[in-house]
């Protein structure tokens, strides 16, 4: 059905995608795997023609089409899904329809628009109220709305002649959580069955196992492999990568100096304002040399715990210790973009943000502007960011290089105390893994770590000491004496299955 | 003391104050639902004034004079919207200079007009109260002696009733049709809306545009219909009451209306204490301060609460690719 063939696109002096042909047939799901900047996101954006190709062609059911713009794509019978929804958040999903499709600027027919909506959402098994608006829905709701959008749009395609019927999800299941992912798949199995060609853009192996027929591997803008989806996942990986990845090896911490502990949280309580206990009585000692990981399903105190070591919000009672001056502390948030960057700022400026006012970045208030760009590209070769140069602006660069920005500024400055929540969270494999490194070698350098972490895995593969947080208790499970059912039934609060 | 009929002067009072504030506010709310603050509106009605009153008075006829308000206020409106749409130079200074222009160009045209003889327009280029200028005497006589109703509604300027239906129109759009859909879609989401092929731009455009032309009536109808005659700087801050109304009315047109006619209550009710002897013990400032004491408390207030549309007074796109 759909065709790309020797597809070439550079940005300055970059190769993002090089000479890249792949087909997709009607009623099969195409995974294309890659780690971020692998020119998967580059090469949808050129189908869906928010990029123009500088070599190539693309040709729909034989025939070879321009994409000049995703309106015209939409008319071709392509659609996409984007990573970060297209949803207006104030109106409400009928309405959010009607201003992609209808195309008079008069009378909006709520009615007819809200009943195509029921109807393509129960061919998908969906339960949807077109009334609902769309910023109070949960994520996974809104992305059924996106994808409802996108057939809704491929189905009056195909009424005015299109021929071609294709879907691209970019990342759909970055956002979700486990339940969320659970029940997408399914329904993209469904729609293949229709007849519809998906583009699923991933880089988690086990999902693109569990969903695509064929895959496509693409590393450095280039394809590295074609195949079925049956090719074994540690097989995959290396080829996203180029090497088998190493794992970080746990290594016991070489002696945690009890005598020297940066952090001392003693029966610590807090209370929201509606009475709601958040905290409760919650002990923790964190040593010099150690990493400490609490673990738990999200929100069951672990952001009010953090904010309360930062010192953000008061405790109700008992005390904490240590967590004094920032520049002691190294702090790898959750929400890098709110806690972390000034987006707006350069690279460079964002490098040195913590340490702008010392030596030698600032001389009696006087700022050394030279050294701020020595010391930013000394950073952003040991971490790894890529940039085009230090001076561009932190949002233009990807999720991934803004999350080794903030690691770089934090680690580099040798903190005696980090706290790290959710480090590794849109990090490829080689990225995540290097960060983990980063970690260890914190601690053994003598740093005191919290590591606050959804991830299990990555977790067991560094921690020295790890805690289960449930409804704001904090449960000790003896590891690694403990297993990972163990931890897993603490996770979900059945203290009878705790560790003996 | 206070009977009914006072009551029903004061609400007609109010009518007729609230007419301009109803009519430049419903231009700029729609303005600023698709992301565009334009604090030039200030400017846009002074202009409104002057061009009003000089075509008025220079052809003898006060159509000419509207005409020629919302054109030149139109003139004035669409240097904003290529400063701000087309250049992305910052709303908020390009608005304040729109204003300091507007000051400039009025006090000069008032100058040269008052120079070449033209300072007092004729008695028949002004309107008077009055639905149509057409309608018989008797037939106006009789409507506006309908009780309440009467003074209230017909015993206005003709314009009322043309904002009514206007202001309507504009609350049925922005609710029923698609365009008013895309002008919130526009406001809260740009960039979703030219990836489904909105033009962003031409939206923002006609709609600094429209905003411009009805500021400019607003305009006219200080010049031409309230007074007939033009003072420097006769707007007086009612631009930026309006924007302080549009806020306050959380962007709705409903709202709008009642806040505007809020206002004109408390505006009517400062004349009428004014008049009634007060004065004797209270300056006369503190009354005609009176409403801005009461909008700006009432700003305070109900400041919480739902936020304005998600990109107002941004620039967009907001990178050059």
């Amino acid at each position: 059905m759909l065709s790309l063939s020797a597809i070439s696109k550079r940005f300055g002096s970059v190769s993002a995608v090089v000479d890249v042909s792949l087909t997709c047939a009607a009623g099969q799901v195409h995974g294309l795997l890659g780690e971020n900047g692998a020119g998967k996101s580059t090469l949808m954006n050129i189908l869906f023609g928010l990029v123009t190709p500088d070599a190539g062609s693309i040709a729909l059911a034989g025939k070879s089409v321009r994409v000049f713009s995703p309106h015209q794509a939409q008319r071709l019978g392509i659609a996409m899904v984007h990573q970060h929804f297209a949803l207006v958040p104030i109106l409400s999903v009928v309405d959010n329809i009607i201003l992609a499709l209808d195309d008079k600027l008069g009378f909006a027919d709520r009615a007819k628009w809200s009943q195509r909506l029921r109807q393509r959402a129960a061919s998908l098994h969906w339960d949807i109220n077109p009334q609902a608006v769309v910023g109070t829905l949960a994520i996974g709701q809104q992305q059924r709305v996106e994808i409802l959008k996108a057939l809704l749009g491929l189905d009056q395609a195909s009424n005015m002649g299109a021929v071609a019927k294709i879907l691209i999800l970019d990342e759909p299941t970055a956002v979700l959580t486990e339940q969320e992912v659970d029940e997408l798949l399914p329904a993209i199995r469904r729609l293949a069955s229709d007849g519809v060609a998906v583009l699923y853009i991933s880089h988690k192996l086990d999902e693109v196992a569990r969903v695509c027929d064929v895959v496509t591997v693409l590393r450095r803008g280039r394809v590295v492999h074609h195949g079925t989806a049956n090719t074994p996942p540690a097989q995959l990986a290396a080829l996203m990568i180029g090497a088998a990845i190493e794992k970080p090896q746990r290594t016991a911490s070489p002696a945690p100096d009890s005598a020297m502990s940066p952090v001392i949280i003693k029966n610590l309580c807090l209370c929201a304002t509606n009475g709601r206990v958040e905290l409760d009585d919650i002990n923790l000692n964190i040593r010099a040399g150690e990493i400490v990981a609490i673990a738990g399903v999200e929100g069951n105190g672990q952001s009010a715990l953090v904010e309360v070591l930062l010192g953000q919000r008061v405790p109700t009672s008992g005390s904490v210790h240590g967590v004094g001056s920032p520049t002691q502390l190294g702090y790898i948030p959750d929400d890098r973009h709110r806690d972390a960057l000034v987006l707006s700022l350069s690279l460079r400026d964002n490098l040195v943000l913590k340490q702008y006012r010392s030596l030698p970045f600032s001389w009696h208030g006087w700022l050394s502007l030279r050294q701020w760009t020595v010391a930013a590209k000394r950073l952003i070769s040991a971490y790894d960011v890529r940039a085009l140069n230090v001076f561009v602006p932190v949002v233009t660069l990807s999720g991934g290089n803004q999350q080794k920005a903030v690691i770089a500024r934090e680690l580099s400055s040798q903190p005696s105390i980090i706290i790290a929540v959710n480090p590794t969270r849109g990090l490829d494999i080689a990225a995540a893994t290097s960060v983990l490194k980063r970690l260890i070698a914190a601690r053994d350098a003598g740093a005191a770590v919290l590591l606050i972490h959804h991830d299990l895995d990555e977790i067991m593969s560094i921690t020295d000491r790890l805690l289960v947080m449930h409804e704001g208790q904090l449960t000790d499970t003896n590891w690694p004496a403990s297993n990972r059912a163990q931890i897993s039934q603490l996770m979900l609060g059945h203290v009878a299955g705790a560790a003996t | 003391m206070i009977n009914e009929s006072l009551f029903i002067i004061v609400v007609a009072q109010a009518v007729t104050a609230a007419v301009p504030l109803v009519l430049a506010g419903v231009g700029e709310l729609t303005a600023q639902r698709a992301g565009i603050l334009n604090v030039g509106i200030e400017g846009l009605l002074l202009t409104g004034c002057i061009g009003g009153f000089v075509a008025a008075t220079i052809s003898g006829n006060g159509m000419i004079g509207v005409g020629v308000a919302m054109l030149a206020a139109m003139a004035l409106a669409s240097l904003f919207a290529w400063a701000t749409v087309m250049m992305r130079a910052d709303q908020m200074v390009t608005g304040m200079a729109i204003n300091l222009l507007a000051v400039g160009g009025s006090g000069t045209a008032w100058m040269l007009a008052q120079a070449h003889g033209y300072a007092h327009m004729p008695v028949e280029a002004g309107f008077t109260r009055g639905i149509v200028p057409w309608i018989s005497p008797e037939t106006q006589q009789w409507l506006s002696s309908w009780p309440i109703i009467g003074p209230i509604i017909f015993d206005q300027y003709g314009l009322t009733i043309v904002v009514g239906l206007f202001t309507l129109a504009v609350w049925w759009l922005l609710r029923r049709t698609r365009a008013g859909i895309i002008i919130q879609a526009i406001g809260e989401n740009p960039d979703s809306c030219a990836m489904v092929g909105i033009h962003v731009r031409q939206w923002r455009c006609g709609l600094i545009m429209v905003a411009g032309a009805c500021a400019g009536l607003a305009g006219a109808y200080l010049s031409l219909m309230r007074t007939h005659g033009f003072s420097p700087l006769m707007s007086g801050g009612m631009g930026f009451i309006i924007l302080a109304l549009v806020i306050f009315a959380r962007w709705q047109v409903g709202g709008l209306i009642a806040v505007c006619l809020g206002f004109g209550l408390v505006d009517a009710t400062q004349s009428l204490l004014q008049g009634s002897g007060m004065n004797q013990v209270v300056p006369y400032q503190l009354f005609q301060a009176l409403p801005f004491i009461v909008a700006f408390s009432a700003l305070l207030i109900f400041r919480r609460g739902q936020h304005g549309p998600a990109t107002l007074g941004q620039v967009w796109p907001s990178t050059i690719k």
